[in-house]
């Protein structure tokens, strides 16, 4: 319920205080979003599966997002930019299905 | 602590979300609105153009008016005729109408390949001209597009250019000359090679008598060599009032 409810709040925040992001960080973005996605399945998946853990949760969605950009990061500075990013968001992409899969496993047994 | 935690992690998370959505939604009109500014440019341009273009005919008509009224009649009678044959003027008369259109050009179902054979060259359009030169013809237009005696006409890939601007089938060669021009050309080298074209590929060929056409002038026509008729006051650091004629490098069309 709390979780929820400071999804709503982050929702909110986001859209009153409507921020511009700097250019430099625009390519950070798309793949900060699918870390934080990861982060969040695999969160949902260890609380069905009865083993999460606050503190796994906060620091794997820290980890995820800031491994992602220095990723990214990389990348730029070797100029294979988007190649790297291609890389991040395949990679975590394969996880999110993964952690979907068993999400549904545990919801509807099938 | 680590429910709070997680609390805030995940408002950071709903944060996040959005401002990557509203991200994307503001890149949207930023491309479109380049997209607009881009169309507004060339419309803007396009009507600076035919301003500039207005202005030129305007100018030029009133540099004829200016020349005639200084050159007197007979003159200016001559300059007018020369200027007709030259391509530079447009003229009026009758004449024969040469239409020559691509035949034909299926497309081979194993390879692929598309059969060109029947397609109009460049070649047969400068055998055409010089077939109408040859037998008469004081000016001839290629699709609208005014020969002169340095025109050039070729191919580029598929299209065919004349004076580097392209023409497409069918090609109507409107020529003015005398009145037996058409059947004189139907029964010339040319006309026979191209019913023989038309026979044989496809490609259709006519040669009919046309009255009363309006030839257009030559678009451009560069001055390549100009001698004063009065010699001037020779002017320091030129070598030469006369200058040499440029070896030019046209060939086809005449």
């Amino acid at each position: 319920m709390i979780a929820v409810l400071a999804l709503f709040a982050g929702v909110l925040l986001g859209i009153v205080l409507h921020p511009t992001v700097p250019v430099a960080l625009q390519p950070y973005l798309p793949i900060a979003v699918v870390a934080a996605l990861d982060a969040v399945f695999g969160g949902v998946r260890a609380k069905l599966d009865g083993i999460f853990d606050d503190k796994q949760f906060v620091i794997s969605f820290i980890s995820n997002v800031l491994v992602a950009a220095l990723i990214v990061y990389l990348g730029d500075q070797l100029g294979v930019g988007t190649q790297l990013s291609t890389g991040v968001v395949v990679v975590l992409g394969v996880r999110i299905f993964g952690n979907v899969a068993a999400i549904r496993r545990h919801l509807f047994s099938a | 602590m680590s429910g709070g935690a997680a609390a805030l992690t995940l408002a950071c998370l709903g944060f996040l979300l959005v401002v990557a959505y509203q991200q994307t939604t503001a890149d949207e009109p930023a491309r479109s609105k380049a997209r607009e500014a881009l169309i507004q440019q060339v419309q803007n341009r396009r009507e600076q153009t035919a301003q500039l273009q207005g202005r030129a005919d305007r100018l030029g008509d009133e540099v004829d008016a200016l020349r005639e009224r200084e050159l007197g009649g007979a003159t200016a009678a001559k300059l007018r005729e020369l200027e007709a044959a030259t391509g530079l003027a447009s003229v009026r008369g009758s004449g024969a109408k040469i239409t020559l259109a691509d035949g034909p050009t299926p497309i081979n179902p194993v390879t692929g390949e598309r059969n060109t054979v029947a397609r109009v060259k460049d070649s047969d359009l400068q055998l055409a001209t010089n077939a109408l030169w040859s037998r008469g013809a004081e000016a001839i237009a290629i699709n609208g597009q005014r020969l002169t005696a340095t025109s050039t006409i070729r191919q580029a890939g598929e299209a065919v250019l004349v004076d580097f601007r392209p023409v497409t089938t069918p090609y109507e060669v409107v020529a003015i000359g005398p009145d037996d021009l058409a059947a004189d050309f139907r029964d010339g080298y040319a006309g026979r090679f191209f019913k023989q074209l038309a026979d044989k590929y496809g490609m259709s060929f006519e040669a009919t008598d046309v009255a009363n056409v309006t030839l257009e002038a030559a678009t451009e026509l560069k001055l390549r060599v100009a001698v004063p008729s009065t010699p001037p006051p020779a002017p320091s650091g030129y070598p030469s009032a006369e200058a040499q004629p440029r070896n030019s490098s046209s060939e086809g069309g005449r």
